[in-house]
């Protein structure tokens, strides 16, 4: 099963139409934000790791100090603790992990006997594997964002490390076009994905 | 020399310490024992750091940009909030892995720290202020023209001590009692409270985390 890859913007067409449609059903657009949510909350962890188990899941802080450290680690609510580039990209690719995990579930849910034939079975896989890589891919970008400032090794990237989440980003468009591809022919919510 | 003669000051011994700093996690180890608050007295402070409740010490390197902004956006709060109230005490330590630069600008600084600690406060502003203009090219020459101009101190013997690292043994002490405190990035602060490690904050954090973490 070799997946093609999207070349025209009927493909990007293909792969918005079938994402407003699957986010249009409101448990999947739930699931979207909340798969989001999750995704974004592995990063901050992740770049916070000991931080977070010493005062947050750990020690004798009381609540509001502990939920005020916790919501001062995410982006757009502490915006010194990420440029305005990592605080753009770390967003998106949450968003994309949410849109991923929606369409993954709609395909597993909806269409269990995967009846698109290979081209589903292929979307479900690649998308799942693509939410999976963006999730490694944050936890990468979580280490060398943790690292930046420690290591020369990040002066040789000319975007001091985001090169790793750009490729997550990568990564999760591609995942959402074969996901897109997979379901090709089949219905949504009554409409047809073709565009 | 003051810093250099408080070198040998070791704190005391760190076995067993390790173990429960990994990730900047752990908040049983006393500040005594830390490898972060060893050597404290040799140390750049604003605020007292035997007397204060708090105690933050901050790993930090003068080229880092994220140390910039935690210079520029975090750190006036820290000092206006809780260092100048004197409920807590902000340690300098260097830590120069990023660019090539900040290897002859903590230089620079220890020179500068022995001979006069507000110029020191000072330099460390310029650096952080005017960090895009600085290259391994210029950082020294412009260093001496800020110390010569805006400040009281001997900017030609700064530099002159800077090109010999006649202060390296300080650089290094800080670098290696930052490894040994398990710091990994810039910047890194150590927090202490009540004389207990809590933990170890790392990257530009609000001042809101600090804050809650020291439970202010």
């Amino acid at each position: 099963m070799t997946p093609d890859l999207p070349t025209a913007t009927g493909d990007w067409r293909l792969v918005g139409r079938t994402a407003r449609l699957v986010l249009g059903v409101p448990r999947y657009a739930l699931l979207a934000v909340v798969a989001a949510l999750v995704g974004l909350t592995l990063f901050v962890y992740t770049l916070n790791v000991g931080l977070i188990n010493a005062l947050v899941l750990g020690g004798s802080l009381p609540v509001e100090n502990r939920l005020g450290i916790l919501v001062n680690l995410y982006p757009v609510v502490s915006p010194t603790a990420y440029t305005a580039a990592e605080t753009g990209i770390l967003l998106a690719v949450a968003a994309l992990i949410g849109v991923n995990v929606a369409l993954v579930a709609y395909h597993l849910v909806e269409h269990a006997t995967l009846r698109g034939g290979t081209g589903s079975a292929a979307g479900v896989v690649l998308g799942t594997l693509g939410a999976g890589c963006a999730a490694c891919g944050s936890t990468v970008l979580a280490g060398l964002l943790s690292l930046f400032g420690a290591t020369g090794l990040l002066t040789l990237l000319p975007l001091d490390g985001l090169e790793f989440a750009l490729l997550s980003l990568g990564v999760l468009l591609l995942s959402l076009y074969w996901l897109a591809d997979g379901m090709r022919g089949g219905m949504i919510r009554g409409c047809p994905v073709d565009p | 020399m003051r810093r250099r003669a408080l070198l040998g000051a070791v704190g005391t011994g760190v076995a067993g310490l390790t173990g429960c700093l990994g990730g900047g996690g752990g908040s049983s180890s006393g500040q005594s024992d830390h490898p972060a608050a060893r050597n404290l007295a040799a140390q750049p402070a604003l605020g007292d750091p035997d007397d204060a409740e708090d105690l933050l010490v901050a790993f930090e390197d003068p080229s880092c940009p994220t140390c910039r902004r935690f210079e520029t956006e975090t750190f006036p709060r820290i000092r206006d909030e809780l260092v100048d109230p004197g409920d807590a005490a902000f340690v300098y330590r260097v830590f120069p892995v990023v660019y090539d630069w900040g290897k002859p600008a903590v230089q620079a600084m220890e020179a500068t720290y022995d001979r006069d600690e507000a110029a020191f406060w000072a330099l460390k502003a310029h650096y952080y202020a005017e960090q895009s203009a600085f290259g391994t090219d210029n950082v020294l020459d412009r260093t001496e023209a800020f110390l010569a101009d805006e400040t009281e101190v001997d900017a030609a013997g700064v530099v002159e001590d800077a090109r010999a690292e006649t202060y390296d043994d300080a650089v290094q002490q800080d670098l290696t009692d930052g490894e040994d405190a398990d710091v990994s990035a810039t910047p890194t602060v150590a927090l202490f409270s009540g004389g207990e490690f809590r933990t170890l904050v790392t990257g530009a954090q609000s001042y809101d985390v600090y804050a809650n973490a020291l439970g202010v």
